[in-house]
């Protein structure tokens, strides 16, 4: 130890992650402590890649479509629905009222499944385990619907470029129902056990707290920005869709701290709660699937498409040559953008409130890697 | 006939049969009692062991029931065995130790976090007049308790230390920071018993709140904040949900004992779980009233008077697995805040109410 | 329950802090132990009890199975045209086609549902309709070479099937009903 050294402490530098109990997946933080103080945290990933942009590239569209499950399979949903919407935009194609009212549907029902599992997340990361099975045991109750339609729990493979693999079954309805009855009677408990908890609040109120110009400058969106006062919420700024019809609210909390963009998904969750019963109260008769010819060519040309995920905006590019796979394609994946500031949300606070912040910002690896 | 009796005879039959070998009395009296000790300490870690292994599979139940789930339900009815099965394969398993960690300081910390634990009970008087070895009480119980329970982070800093890994250290160190706070408010609270009773001996706690229900410390108005801070922060002590920051598994993936496996790690989950005992009975034994019956003394249903500790320890502890399935994790900071800030001081009130109790007369 | 982000300005507001605190924390233990009277949500696997087993809705994309048709030759519908062997993003169906034009048949059909990422894309794109996925989910193995299912199995797996799985009636989804066979067929 030399002179300059005395009295002052050694940084730890510690690996969190790739095995980290919460990285949410495989995400590795080379973190520099000074005690428990975050000094710097350095993101690194990659650790999920799996090259979803270029196997574009070597399969037609309807092959695709159940790729794009696979990269943020919290909402595979919304993954699919990006992209035939893509598909059908650069093709021409318009779907019946029927589809889009059941694409929304379940575009919707997957953002509260996603929801509900960051919920769980959070509770874990905070030390609440028990919110997390709670959350797990609603969620199931969503996923046995997307079950039932779809024949799978976690990624669908759904949509199709112009349509929907199949109609609703008889009696799906009512389920739906009946489960958003349930949820909606369960979402109070959530609050109680972290919103209202005065151990939560004192874990999150002030923690990674950003501005809304730096947030916006990150690139920052859904529920994360919303947390910091912007009301950007894409389903109501591009209002694509059916969501201009439809009576929500967007959820803006001032702070831009976790426990704000808690708030906006605890809040969420409610409002999908009523869009998901205005879309069934309104579900029109009729077909599902428009005729496309099996082998799609589409014109040449280009399209930016961008829905709001359970996690933020999503964009899907795609350029076509004109055959009948895409030339080029690109995701802009919301965690991947949510996750960049890690390292100024964190920086100062104690190595506790690192884990808070990660699970705040809802990342899913997949889809930050891609 | 209470356990300390029992002994006694034994002790005699002992000595006769070695006075029959010729081996001289002074000698076989020594002899003895090596033997009783060893004895004890060796029923000490039995009992801790199997009431460990009980509440491990409690544990799991009740936060199954409480997750909507079933907890273990294979091995035995019910899943009773699972704990057992689970001891079986723990002691199968290799022992790894890090290629860079220190082998001694290993293997020393699990061993001295359970002894720690098992040194603690040989002072908890489970009947009338009876501790595990005989009268070893000696009127400084409480003592004896509070100093034996603080060496517990020794345990957790060897072994953390000694694996050589940097969320271990982290856990280790935030382990010792909340162990010495923690001691405080628990001393504090005690403090308010032992002035209450004006003994420092565990039986002589009891023994002071003889009768029936009423007249046990917790139902003394100045008792109660005593009976909050000496709850909290005897969860706190024993590292548990909301305050088992030293092994947060969510951030430092295991904490102090991230590294360890097999048999070591055992040691270290059962000395968490006989700690957890431990504090159930001593919390018991200061503001429930130890053996004694809630319907009067002498007992009117002639039950002995460790079956009324222990349903006692087992509401406590079944209160604590509640707490643990129900709340957050505090953040090392906020649980130093916790210590020093509020319950530090009112520890002093409490203690502060307790003098004037006494000097009104009222005690 | 304090904290160091909020610093009460006064005692009351302190102790109004701590009360505060003591009842939310009061309120979650509340919710728990109203769970814990609830009933239990899980189930045991695999269960001793048969009648107890989970059975998926139809149209669950679980094991394969080929659909039978005594007609033909080998008794399957399959006219092994590798439709599904060439749509299949994994690559794992593999065909070996016997016999021309109608009476062509497959000598083998292996299926690695190891490799399997059960998209559903074989069975939508299969002009005769010969392929399902069914609700079987029990197919756990304990070596790689029990996740190929051969012809065999899969003709057995086909018993009593009649057209594929789908959670409703075959006209409202992607696969075309049977008298659109025709046109289908040219269109592709
Ligand atoms: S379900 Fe998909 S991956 Fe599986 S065999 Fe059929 S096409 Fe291939
Ligand atoms: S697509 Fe149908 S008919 Fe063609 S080979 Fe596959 S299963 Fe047989």
């Amino acid at each position: 130890m030399n002179e300059a050294n005395v009295g002052t402490t050694d940084q730890l530098i510690v690996n969190m992650g790739p095995q980290h109990p919460s990285t949410h997946g495989v995400l590795r933080v080379a973190l520099t402590l000074d005690g428990e103080r975050v000094v710097s945290a350095d993101p690194d990933i990659g650790y999920l890649h799996s090259s979803m942009e270029k196997i574009a590239e070597r399969l037609d569209y309807r092959q695709y479509i159940s790729y794009t499950d696979r990269f943020d399979y919290l909402g595979a949903m919304c993954n699919e629905w990006v992209f035939v919407r893509a598909v059908e935009r650069l093709a021409g194609i318009e779907v019946t009222p029927r589809c889009e009212h059941i694409r929304l549907l379940m575009a919707e029902l997957n953002r509260l499944a996603s929801h509900l599992l960051y919920f769980g997340a959070m509770g874990i990361d905070t030390g609440a385990t028990t919110v997390f099975l709670y959350c797990f045991r609603e969620r199931e109750l969503i996923l046995d619907l997307f079950e039932w339609v779809s024949g799978q729990r976690l990624l669908y493979n759904f949509l199709r470029v112009g349509g929907l693999r199949n109609d609703l079954p008889d009696g799906w309805v009512e389920q739906c129902h009946a489960a958003m009855d349930a949820l909606a009677s369960r979402v109070d408990e959530y609050d109680t056990l972290l919103s209202e908890n005065r151990i939560f609040i004192a874990r999150t109120r002030g923690i990674g707290a950003i501005t809304a110009e730096e947030a916006l400058a990150y690139g920052f969106s859904g529920p994360c920005l919303r947390g910091c006062g912007v009301p950007y919420d894409l389903r109501r700024v591009d209002g694509y869709s059916l969501y201009p019809e439809l009576d929500f609210e967007v959820c803006v909390e001032e702070g831009g701290d976790c426990l704000s963009r808690h708030m906006v998904r605890s809040r969420e969750l409610r409002e999908s709660i009523k869009i998901v019963r205005q879309v069934l109260a309104r579900l029109p008769e009729g077909e599902v699937n428009v005729p496309v010819p099996r082998r799609l060519k589409v014109e040449p040309g280009e399209v930016y498409e961008r829905i709001e995920s359970p996690r933020g905006e999503l964009g899907c590019y795609l350029v076509s040559d004109g055959s009948d796979k895409p030339w080029r394609m690109h995701w802009r994946a919301p965690s991947f953008y949510n996750l960049a500031p890690l390292d100024r949300l964190c920086r100062g606070h104690w190595m506790a409130d690192m884990v808070a912040v990660i699970a705040s910002t809802d990342i899913v690896l997949g889809d930050v890697d891609r | 006939m209470s356990i300390h009796t029992i002994g006694v005879i034994i002790k005699d039959w002992l000595i006769g049969l070695l006075a029959g070998w010729g081996v001289p009395v002074e000698l076989s009296r020594l002899l003895i009692e090596v033997l009783t000790w060893a004895v004890g300490a060796a029923l000490c870690i039995i009992a801790i062991m199997l009431a460990a292994l009980v509440f491990i599979y409690l544990e799991r139940k009740v936060s199954g029931y409480i997750q909507s789930r079933l907890g273990p339900t294979r091995c035995g009815p019910v899943g009773i065995l699972q704990s057992f099965v689970d001891v079986i394969k723990l002691l199968l398993k290799e022992d790894i130790v890090p290629a860079e960690a220190d082998r001694v300081l290993h293997t020393i910390g699990p061993i001295l976090f359970l002894a720690v634990s098992a040194l603690a009970y040989v002072v908890v008087p489970w009947d009338e007049g009876g501790t595990v070895a005989g009268k070893v009480d000696a009127g400084v119980g409480v003592l004896f308790m509070a100093a034996v329970g603080s060496m517990g982070l020794i345990g957790i800093v060897v072994g953390g230390w000694g694996s050589n890994n940097k969320w271990s250290l982290l856990g280790a160190i935030r382990g010792a920071a909340q162990m010495v706070s923690y001691e405080i408010p628990m001393l504090l609270a005690l403090m308010c018993v032992v002035l209450q009773a004006e003994t420092l001996s565990l039986a002589g706690i009891v023994e002071d709140q003889k009768g029936s229900i009423i007249a046990w410390n917790f139902l003394r108005p100045w008792m109660w904040l005593p009976v909050v801070l000496f709850l909290i922060s005897g969860v706190a002590e024993i590292n548990r949900t909301p305050f088992d920051i030293p092994e947060a598994e969510s951030e430092l993936v295991s904490g102090f004992h991230t590294e360890y496996t097999g048999m070591k790690f055992a040691l270290f989950f059962l000395a968490e779980y006989g700690n957890l005992l431990l504090v159930a009975l001593i919390f018991s034994v200061l503001f429930l009233g130890g053996w004694l019956s809630p319907f009067g003394y002498p007992d009117p249903l002639r039950l002995p008077g460790i079956i009324w500790l222990l349903a006692k320890s087992l509401l406590i502890v079944l209160i604590v697995m509640w707490v643990r399935w129900t709340l957050p994790r505090l953040r090392v900071d906020q649980l130093m805040g916790l210590a020093w800030k509020l319950m530090i001081p009112a520890g002093f009130v409490a203690l502060g109410v307790m003098c004037a109790v006494i000097m009104l007369g009222w005690a | 329950m304090t904290t160091n982000t909020r610093q009460p300005q006064s005692a009351w507001a302190l102790l109004a802090d701590i009360v505060g605190g003591a009842a939310s924390v009061i309120k979650g233990h509340v919710v728990t132990l109203r769970n814990w009277l609830r009933p239990k949500v899980t189930g045991q696997y695999p269960y001793r009890d048969p009648a107890k087993e989970w059975v998926p809705k139809p149209g669950y994309r679980g094991d394969f199975a080929l659909i039978h048709d005594p007609e033909r030759p080998g008794g399957l519908r399959c006219i092994a045209c590798m439709a599904c062997a060439n749509v299949c993003p994994d690559k794992c169906i593999h065909i070996i086609g016997q016999g021309k034009g109608k009476e062509r048949h497959p000598a083998a059909f292996d299926i690695d549902i190891g490799l399997c990422m059960y998209c559903w894309l074989c069975v939508e794109v299969c002009p005769v309709r010969a392929i399902t996925l069914t609700p079987e989910y029990h197919n756990v193995a304990f070596t790689p070479q029990e996740l190929i299912r051969d012809i065999n199995d899969l003709k057995a797996r086909g018993e009593g099937i009649a057209e594929p799985l789908l959670p409703v009636p075959i006209e409202r989804s992607v696969l075309q009903p049977p008298t659109a066979k025709k046109k289908d067929v040219s269109e592709a």
